[in-house]
């Protein structure tokens, strides 16, 4: 289901953490001109790439002749989670035409995927509100983008504010409720582990879809 | 290549990859049966992905975060508003710093 009423809560819904992003684009845009991006380009790549973390990566990477290749191998690798995001979510998306599935998964990111579980939880089933928390992050992560670009920053320590804590605050937020059921123990136990033990195994970014599919079957372990 | 062009090809090619991640997942998922165990492993999997995320970003981080997180996931228990543990979490992480210097 996908409906303008889903989309409208779901924007109402993830307005704040909107808010809380502010700061990250902002440093992300005043980081990318220094690495060497026009402005132009820096919006452009926070429009059509909207995934914050693989495009601070990709400025690590920034350097004449770009290397295209270890620059598109970095963005999977950062990004590999949207796959298990996307397949967390597939009983919703492939219930929809294939039009509205595309329009959806589009703006698959990491809150708003969250804040759809949380919906979930409370027995919605309205894509929508994926959408719309998409779509007000998106429009918040290109405008604070754009401004941290024109006018640069000398602020660059997030920790100072505390801001770097937000993002991983809000996650919390989202599954401390489910946490607290017993039968959550188990998978959470497991995705926890196995992403902590991968951490400096696998390249970066990889340990969350290692903890992640441990949790899947966990789960599924102990419901035999 | 043109200089002036890679950076647009790179940018292009990152949102290419990016918009593949997030279209795979249900794409893979729709040659799987929906079986009980399907959805099981699925359900636990959208709150696993999640706590990988935080485990690796608690395992990445010093007792700051540890206890601005664990701040946030009390006031959240007892509160049920996100935005306000989110708000406790960094006044938490905030302090911590300012305490450091």
């Amino acid at each position: 289901m996908l409906t303008f009423q889903g989309f409208k809560a779901g924007m109402r819904r993830m307005a704040g953490v909107a808010l809380f992003g502010v700061p990250f684009g902002f440093a992300f845009g005043a980081g990318a001109v220094e690495a060497g991006l026009s402005i132009a380009q820096t919006v452009a790549m926070s429009t059509i790439v909207h995934a914050g973390a693989s495009q601070f990566a990709m400025l690590e990477l920034w350097r004449q002749p770009l290397p295209l290749l270890s620059i598109a191998v970095v963005v999977l690798a950062v990004n590999a989670r949207h796959i298990i995001f996307g397949a967390a979510l597939a009983p919703l998306l492939n219930a929809l035409p294939l039009r509205h599935r595309l329009l959806s998964a589009l703006w698959l990111s990491d809150a708003n995927f969250a804040d759809m579980q949380a919906a979930r939880q409370s027995g919605s089933r309205d894509l929508g509100i994926l959408v719309g928390g998409g779509f007000v992050m998106w429009l918040s992560w290109v405008s604070s983008t754009a401004l941290g670009a024109l006018v640069g920053g000398s602020e660059k320590d997030l920790s100072r504010f505390g801001i770097d804590v937000v993002m991983a605050a809000f996650f919390v937020a989202v599954i401390a409720t489910p946490a607290r059921r017993i039968e959550n123990l188990l998978p959470i136990g497991a995705a926890a582990l196995v992403s902590v033990a991968t951490l400096s195994l696998l390249p970066h970014g990889w340990n969350v879809i290692a903890g992640a599919l441990a949790g899947g079957i966990a789960g599924v372990i102990r419901e035999r | 290549m043109s200089a002036d062009l890679a950076p647009w090809i790179a940018i292009a090619l990152a949102a290419a990859v990016t918009f593949g991640t997030r279209t795979l997942g249900p794409v893979l998922m729709a040659r799987v049966p929906s079986t009980k165990r399907v959805q099981r492993f699925l359900d636990c999997l959208s709150t696993s992905v999640i706590v990988a995320i935080v485990a690796g970003f608690l395992a990445r981080g010093t007792p700051r975060e540890a206890v601005a997180l664990a701040a946030g996931a009390a006031a959240m228990l007892l509160l049920r508003k996100p935005l306000l543990s989110m708000a406790i979490a960094m006044a938490v992480a905030a302090l911590w710093s300012a305490c450091q210097s």
